[in-house]
């Protein structure tokens, strides 16, 4: 079995780089979690690495776990870590030698039911796009960018938008589980100026969610973390899907693909296209 | 009919659905049904839509007592006014434990040194009615609580699963007077002598705070939580919440929202301090608040073992473990 395999070669990475003292601690998965998840794990003795374990279980991201860290950090990072990681250190919130990336080919995580996990089935991204160590798949048969499907129909887009958001309770924890949303204090927390309205109706939660689709403008890795955080079954990917797919289209940019290309919201260039800044049509 | 009074009463579950949905008309029926997604409790105008299995919802039934936003309170010049729930609510298909979490919640708002007359109306307008829990669902462990999947009398009518039928097995006094209109057997049914569950729950903490905060390595036991606060809002008993006045067209008005303590700016002090600046200190709390806090102020364990937090944690975290492993770091 290729998990198997995998788990191995993990393994004696993890061992290899512990025993060298390039690393302080390394993010894996163990096994322990409900309906036989695989649950995070932090490495520190060859004695842990021997519960170290790999399969179509481990969906939870690991990266968001390196922001704020100090210490030297192994991670066992599938491709959408491994895009959050690149972001991080376009972002300058991780440094690339603090970070020893074993990136592990992934064809897609499944929950107890065999069923894609939210952000796995629409994926098209099974190797990463940078490691130390690879942990390569032969079966995956690395599926090239797809074609972006073109933006929806804005009055359709808001009906549905509205609907789905019915169902939102702004909890928040999809901004909590979300590699991206690092801000020590969140727009809708600061006093000044006041975002959110002390009630909870269709408006507020449009604030937040269309705030933080904005601020997520060319920074979502689609790993799906938010939607496995939703308490209440919203598709919240979906409208980050539209301003991702609107940077693809715009600026022909992938988020954390590379380390060489400038985030698109942070870059200007004479041909940029006007949509991207009055929201208008081209001239 | 005689008055005779009867230990067994059974009713078809074709007749509840009836009775529910003549309820429809004076109440808010409120029953586990899908959102498209999940089961959740949901208002339910359609009687197709309740879901009647041993499934359990996915968010917990304390937002019909305790809302997620609230206005409870405006003020003009002429004075305050507080605001009050209007349509009465049935609740049907609770299961054991979120019943036990219900009546946790009623100690907490209404037992301590302060009564809260917000929560009471909530509880006053609801009927509730509980059904038995057929088999433990991944990661409950309501036996470790003493909760007993089977009965409840923390309800104004609770049902037992027979197949086609469901079997009586307590309804309270209200419960006969209001729920006596649809179902007249009701009447002359008297509730059986029920035994505590035995053995008592033995998932408890009853060291000493300063014992609990030092001797026990938090920052391990947390250290893979995302404080994404998730468990706190699908929790049956986490009840922690915020006000926020604001203006609304020259009234001001105070809302309540639910709260959670893993958000850093639930502690943050206006000083820029906070005292629970880590997630370690956050959890921590959360465990304590339930398994040592409540248990000293209110006499009952604010964990019924539902299990709600173990499945959702995005990261596995499970609050029984963490409760396991600092019992066995203080043995």
């Amino acid at each position: 079995m290729i998990f198997a395999k995998q788990t191995e070669e993990i393994r004696a990475c993890c061992e290899k780089i512990l025993a060298e003292q390039r690393v302080d601690v390394i993010l894996a998965y163990q096994d322990g979690g409900p309906d036989g998840a695989m649950i995070p794990f932090f490495a520190r003795s060859a004695q842990d690495v021997e519960k170290i374990v790999w399969g179509d279980r481990c969906w939870q991201h690991l990266a968001s776990y390196l922001h704020g860290r100090r210490d030297r950090v192994g991670i066992v990072a599938k491709p959408c870590d491994v895009r959050a990681i690149v972001q991080y250190i376009l972002e300058q919130q991780v440094a690339r030698d603090q970070v020893y990336i074993i990136g592990v080919d992934c064809a897609g995580m499944v929950d107890q039911y065999g069923d894609s996990r939210p952000g796995c089935g629409d994926c098209s991204v099974h190797t990463p796009p940078l490691w130390d160590t690879h942990i390569a798949d032969e079966a995956i048969v690395e599926i090239q960018v797809p074609p972006t499907r073109a933006c929806e129909d804005l009055a359709y887009n808001l009906e549905k938008f509205q609907r789905e958001i019915d169902k939102c309770i702004l909890c928040y924890s999809c901004r909590q589980a979300c590699y991206g949303c690092y801000c020590k204090t969140c727009f809708v927390q600061r006093d000044l100026t006041d975002w959110q309205p002390a009630e909870i109706d269709t408006g507020t939660k449009m604030t937040f969610h269309l705030g933080r689709a904005m601020h997520l403008a060319g920074r979502c890795i689609e790993c799906g973390s938010c939607e496995a955080a939703c308490a209440s079954g919203v598709n919240i990917r979906y409208i980050i899907k539209e301003v991702t797919n609107f940077i693809a289209d715009t600026y022909d940019y992938r988020t954390g693909m590379d380390l060489t290309t400038t985030p698109a919201m942070v870059s200007y260039g004479a041909n940029d296209r006007d949509i991207g800044f009055l929201g208008g049509e081209d001239h | 009919m005689s008055n005779a009074t009867v230990h067994q009463v059974v009713i078809n579950k074709d007749r509840i659905r009836a009775m529910l949905s003549q309820a429809m008309e004076t109440h808010c029926v409120t029953a586990p049904a899908s959102n498209g997604k999940v089961i959740d409790y949901l208002p339910v105008t359609d009687i197709e839509a309740i879901v009647m299995d041993d499934r359990l919802p996915y968010k917990s039934p304390k937002e019909f007592f305790f809302p997620r936003c609230e206005k409870i309170l405006s003020f003009a010049q002429d004075g305050a006014k507080q605001t009050a729930p209007e349509q009465p609510v049935l609740l049907f298909g609770v299961k054991p434990c979120d019943l036990a979490a219900i009546a946790v919640l009623e100690r907490v708002f209404t037992m301590g040194k302060f009564q809260d007359p917000i929560f009471m109306a909530h509880r006053g307008h609801t009927l509730i009615i509980g059904t038995a829990c057929e088999q433990k669902k991944t990661a409950c462990f309501c036996d470790d609580l003493a909760v007993d999947m089977q009965y409840s009398d923390a309800c104004d009518l609770f049902l037992g699963n027979s197949g086609e039928d469901y079997e009586v097995l307590y309804v309270s006094e209200r419960g006969k007077e209001q729920l006596g209109i649809y179902l007249p057997e009701l009447a002359n049914f008297e509730n059986a002598d029920h035994l505590p569950k035995t053995p008592p729950e033995s998932l408890s903490l009853s060291e000493k705070e300063t014992v609990l905060f030092e001797k026990v390595n938090w920052e391990a036991l947390t250290e893979t939580c995302q404080g994404c606060g998730l468990c706190t809002y699908i929790c049956p008993t986490c009840h922690c919440f915020d006000f926020k006045d604001v203006e609304e067209n020259g009234t001001a008005c105070r809302y309540r929202n639910w709260d959670s303590c893993m958000f850093p700016q639930f502690t943050l002090h206006a000083s820029g301090h906070n005292p629970r600046d880590t997630k370690a200190e956050r959890y921590r709390q959360r465990v304590l608040h339930k398994y040592a806090y409540v248990p000293k102020n209110f006499g009952v364990i604010a964990c019924t073992g539902c299990g709600r937090c173990i499945r959702s944690c995005p990261t596995g975290v499970s609050i029984r473990q963490v409760v396991e492993a600092v019992r066995g770091e203080l043995k």
